[in-house]
């Protein structure tokens, strides 16, 4: 038995040496990723965009939108999706392979904001700068930048847009609202109801309007899911416990499909439309909006974001800083990231025409 | 016996053959090599062979647990929900209860025993088919991880990282290569090199026919020079990297449970369960414990497999698991297992959790998008399996027996020592 050990540790190891001698020396790792901002990179240079999975148009027009821009400012661009069963997983794959081509720059959509921090370590350890695109990158140095609309704004204009659409209709109050808010497990959800309530707290407090159920905490607001179906059953409860005779003025929604729920629900029990906020520009809104049913929706054009995000990567490729108007506010867990916040647009049907002329697909609805 | 039959006969497989595991492997290798062309070298480059590991070695563990309950004759859809359960369970007791990570893995697997034991409760002591119970369970625990993480995602601290994304330190002189990664490597090339030589001295010591001397170093050879090379690769990795963590775990799982399911009794039960359970209880084998422990040990495995994909992802969140027992189970039957229960091996399933896994890289190394990976992937599970199907309606009893037919044919010159050993049940082929 020790001779056949013996034998074989000696053939192992001749093996394992004459291989070893051919080999050649390893990377040293990044070149500093740190220190590259000054130097730039090639001009048509690979630059990954990670997506989520295909469940929204919005994401579809982002996937489209980043492959011609980035085609047309001259890099090779690989754009990805994730797979619509395994998403995160997926997207951990996609990334790590964009940094095995060498992408310099590396945007990503998160599937799940917390599960890619081994990810984009790997970027920077490869050297590649890491934009988080719409969503914000938790718990990780690794983040060098996030370009997003301003939420709090979109929560500021819904609650200011829900005053003047009530005060367009009845001149004086106290006027009656219900609030609604979105998914609990979505990080967005209570900044928009931050922003609207920063808004709508003052004109509360001073009796000016009135919340009639009293559920004006954030727990009672959320809809799970942002799922229809839970907006229009709360809805329902709403208007059978509370408004049985009394006159509902309006309605904050956080989005354009819980918006139509609460109008269906209100539609439903037979009671005058009220004013309903929204967002995300939906076509069924749009149609909406314009036939007089919901008052309002916000507009973040996806369209501008990427061109902002295209903007960013060809300064990285310059070698110059990207331009950054918030280095405080959005703190991820582990830094404060710099930020490029796109101003969002409220749209009623005084301006919607104005609003969506570039938008092709919306555009006609509004004539 | 000419030597294309000696080599076919004894290169890879030991003493008995399975041709189905074969072509998968000549598949890997064929798929590697086009993919390297295609990627212009990306594909074994490195850091990509280390990404490759680290991405799929949570599903190589799901697979070797299935292929034992598919061998069993049974089928297990919780996995991935056991996995997303278990998960969020330990990253909450690190977060919480501030469990020590080395503590919350110990808890992790317990939480999979536990559950393995329920699973195994219902499928061998009540009969419920695990078909059954396991749809249950994936609805179980997949509610039990919303219900607890609320559809939140909760970060795990850098110690537990270690089993997911971990690599291993940077030692001893340098080499230019990682040291650990070497010293792995060789001890992989002395295992192979000491298992022929010992396999060569069993047959001599049993009088059976010896193998060819030049087979044995071709074999050597061929193994050895494999070895070398990905461990070379692995080794010459950025300064930091190595062969990961969570490919040693998968090593040395994958050594065990092979170890487990050809050479110890308990592992033959399971094939004796698998291929007529019936005659397999008659001959004495407890069925009802086979099953229980086939059930309880895909569970555990699930729930390391759910742990390392956390520590993966640096966090536990309502995502995961989701999907998982669709790419288990397609590995292992890309991996030559039947569905009937009773063929199949660990080694198999490795190699077609491996097939995917490369097809997958590969296809993204081009930027092929998701969707259409889909595509390919399950294309590529219903033409493998297809192909041992339409062969056994040709009347060839499969690749595997026609093969192994060939063979018989040759054998009846050899002494009856060697024969009887070689002559296994046509159920129950393994790699050697």
């Amino acid at each position: 038995m020790r001779k056949f050990l013996g034998k074989s540790v000696a053939v192992g190891a001749i093996a394992m040496l004459a291989l070893t001698a051919c080999g050649s020396g390893r990377d040293e790792g990044s070149s500093g990723s740190g220190s590259g901002d000054a130097k730039g990179f090639p001009a048509n240079s690979l630059i990954g965009v990670a997506l989520p999975a295909k469940t929204s148009e919005n994401w579809v027009l982002a996937g489209d939108l980043f492959t011609n821009g980035l085609k047309e400012a001259g890099f090779q661009a690989d754009v990805q999706y994730a797979g619509a069963s395994t998403t995160v997983a997926d997207q951990q794959a996609q990334i790590t392979a964009m940094v095995t081509k060498g992408a310099k720059v590396i945007v990503i959509g998160a599937t799940d904001a917390a599960q890619l921090s081994t990810q984009v370590a790997a970027a920077h350890q490869a050297g590649a700068k890491v934009i988080a695109y719409d969503r914000l990158i938790l718990n990780t140095p690794d983040v060098d930048y996030y370009v997003a609309f301003d939420n709090f704004k979109v929560g500021q204009l819904q609650g200011q847009a829900l005053l003047d659409g009530m005060k367009a209709k009845k001149p004086n109050g106290p006027y009656n609202i219900e609030l609604f808010s979105g998914s609990p497990d979505d990080n967005n959800s209570k900044v928009f109801f931050e922003g609207a309530m920063s808004v709508l707290k003052p004109e509360i407090d001073k009796g000016n309007v009135v919340v009639a159920s009293g559920q004006t905490d954030i727990k009672q607001t959320a809809i799970q899911g942002w799922k229809a179906e839970g907006a229009q059953a709360r809805m329902d409860q709403l208007l059978t416990s509370t408004y049985g005779n009394k006159e509902l003025d309006g309605v904050l929604s956080p989005n354009d499909t819980l918006a139509r729920a609460i109008i269906t629900s209100v539609k439903g029990a037979g009671k005058p439309i009220p004013v309903v906020s929204g967002q995300d520009s939906e076509v069924e809104s749009v149609k909406s909006i314009m036939a007089g049913e919901q008052y309002m929706t916000i507009n973040k054009d996806t369209r501008n974001l990427v061109k902002q995000t295209i903007e960013m990567v060809k300064a990285l490729q310059a070698g110059n800083t990207p331009q950054v108007n918030d280095t405080k506010s959005y703190n991820n867990g582990a830094k404060v990231v710099d930020t490029y916040l796109l101003p969002p647009v409220a749209v009623t049907k005084a301006n919607a025409a104005e609003a969506y002329a570039n938008d092709p697909k919306l555009a006609p609805l509004t004539k | 016996m000419s030597r294309l039959k000696d080599l076919q006969k004894n290169l890879f497989g030991g003493t008995t053959s399975n041709a189905r595991q074969f072509g998968m492997i000549f598949t890997l290798v064929a798929i590697v090599v086009l993919f390297q062309i295609l990627t212009d070298g990306l594909t074994l480059r490195s850091d990509n062979l280390i990404a490759l590991f680290q991405q799929n070695s949570y599903i190589l563990i799901l697979a070797i647990g299935m292929l034992m309950v598919i061998v069993a004759g049974h089928i297990d859809l919780s996995v991935g929900s056991v996995a997303a359960f278990t998960g969020i369970l330990v990253a909450k007791s690190m977060a919480d209860w501030n469990l020590p990570w080395p503590v919350a893995i110990l808890f992790g697997l317990a939480i999979g025993a536990v559950i393995g034991a329920w699973q195994g409760f219902w499928v061998a002591y009540i009969g419920v088919p695990a078909f059954i119970v396991t749809l249950a369970g994936m609805l179980l625990f997949r509610g039990g991880n919303q219900f607890i993480g609320n559809a939140n995602t909760i970060p795990v601290p850098e110690g537990f990282r270690v089993i997911g994304s971990g690599f291993l330190p940077e030692t001893g002189p340098n080499t230019g290569y990682n040291n650990l990664t070497l010293l792995l490597g060789l001890a992989g090339c002395i295992a192979v090199v000491w298992r022929e030589l010992h396999a060569r001295r069993v047959r001599r010591e049993m009088n059976a026919e010896p193998i060819p001397m030049w087979i044995s170093i071709l074999r050597m050879a061929v193994m050895v020079g494999v070895l070398v090379f990905v461990t070379l690769r692995f080794a010459s990795g950025r300064v930091g990297t190595s062969f990961p963590v969570s490919g040693i775990i998968l090593v040395a799982l994958v050594l065990a449970y092979s170890f487990y399911t050809r050479n110890t009794a308990g592992g033959r039960h399971i094939y004796a369960v698998g291929g007529n359970s019936r005659a397999a209880e008659l001959s004495g084998v407890k069925l009802k414990r086979v099953n229980f422990y086939v059930m309880m040990n895909m569970s555990i495995l699930a729930a390391l497999a759910g742990m390392i994909f956390v520590a993966r992802s640096a966090a536990s969140g309502p995502q995961d698991g989701n999907g998982w027992e669709l790419d288990a189970i397609a590995a292992v039957f890309i991996g030559g297992a039947a569905v009937s229960g009773g063929i199949g091996t660990i080694s198999g399933s490795i190699v077609g959790g491996l097939v995917m896994a490369v097809l997958n890289n590969g296809l993204q190394l081009m930027g092929v998008g998701a969707d259409r990976v889909q595509i390919i992937k399950g294309l590529v599970l219903l033409l493998a399996v297809a192909l041992d199907v339409y062969n056994k309606r040709q009347g060839r009893f499969s690749v595997i027996g026609s093969i192994t037919r060939t063979f018989r044919r040759d054998t009846p010159t050899a002494p009856p020592s060697s024969s009887g050993a070689e002559r296994e049940p046509a159920k129950t082929p393994v790699a050697g």
